[in-house]
């Protein structure tokens, strides 16, 4: 019996089988853990630092894609739940104004790409036009702006170090 | 003989290709790749493997070196592009291969203006005249029309997230 799979779910399945995302996990900086419907767990590469890990994953909820933001979530892969607050990374500026346990308990990023962050915060259209959602680029996009923070910026290692 | 995925980005189209490609390939079989994927090669243009300096060989016979899984292959009309990068009141520009990456650019940037490492990371490069800023893993390929053959940025500060 065939199954009719949802749009949003046939388009997400699309792109992480496109060659962008592929490249990407074909050069390491990030890879497919899981795909459960509506989520997909994706961990992104993190530089060497004390006592830290080398990856994050993360739990992206992609109802609604990719016309619809995904919002994602620091998971624990092994205990398959939310990342413990103290393991979450952080730094001395941008990482930490991205990375907040504090900010909806912790069930997203603090970026302009999320989906419920977005909410609320119509000046990030002005002022962070860059790092709005943007359906062409998709699930990419955001997590570019993942490596590119731990990558690029002021990363640091994780909280409890 | 094993074979290795590869990733190809031709002037003639702006999305990456998948490919496969035997790990002992001649430019020969190079070309026949790029040709299935719908990408030509011609006597103006320039193959680049990764982010190497120098194109590929013209000579069908030669052996690929550096072959590796997930490699992306640049197929270009520019041999270099001119890039330049304006920060403050400076200015300067340097060429850079076509696969090199956004990364590189605000590398040299960083030692080209004497930028210390806690400001360089409070800076991203963004493309002049536009709000741009494209993600460091970016190539220069990427972000040039193929004909003009040069990139600008701006280094300017990064806002962090707040509000």
């Amino acid at each position: 019996m065939d199954v009719a799979f949802p749009p949003d779910r046939l388009l997400l399945e699309r792109d992480l089988a496109a060659p962008d995302f592929r490249c990407g996990e074909f050069n390491c900086r990030w890879r497919l853990v899981q795909l459960s419907w509506p989520h997909a767990t994706i961990a992104v590469s993190a530089p060497p630092r004390s006592d830290a890990p080398s990856e994050y994953a993360f739990r992206f909820e992609c109802s609604g894609y990719p016309y619809v933001p995904v919002t994602a979530q620091p998971w624990d892969i092994q205990a398959d739940s939310p990342l413990n607050a103290a393991k979450w990374p952080t730094g001395t500026s941008h990482v930490p104004a991205v990375f907040r346990p504090d900010w909806r308990n912790g069930e997203c990023l603090y970026l302009p790409c999320d989906r419920h962050s977005i909410e609320g915060h119509d000046n990030w259209r002005t002022e962070h036009p860059s790092r709005l959602w943007n359906a062409e680029r998709g699930i990419v996009g955001y997590l570019e702006q993942i490596y590119d923070l731990f990558h690029q910026s002021d990363y640091s290692g994780v909280r409890s170090a | 003989m094993s074979t290795i995925t590869v990733f190809m980005l031709g002037h003639s189209r702006g999305d990456l290709v998948e490919g496969l490609l035997n790990s002992t390939a001649t430019v020969r079989d190079l070309h026949d790749v790029l040709a299935k994927a719908g990408i030509d090669v011609d006597g103006e243009t320039h193959v680049f493997l990764g982010d190497a300096e120098e194109p590929v060989s013209k000579n069908l016979a030669d052996p690929l070196d550096h072959l590796k899984d997930g490699l992306r292959i640049h197929v270009t009309r520019c041999r270099r592009v001119a890039t330049t990068v304006n920060y403050l009141e400076h200015s300067d520009e340097h060429r850079f291969a076509p696969g090199a990456r956004v990364r590189a650019v605000k590398e040299w940037a960083v030692r080209k203006f004497k930028i210390n490492p806690k400001d360089a990371a409070e800076h991203v490069l963004q493309l002049c005249n536009s709000t741009k800023r494209p993600s460091s893993d970016t190539t220069l390929q990427e972000l040039t029309d193929n004909n003009t053959c040069a990139v600008c940025f701006d280094l300017v500060p990064e806002k962090r997230v707040e509000g």
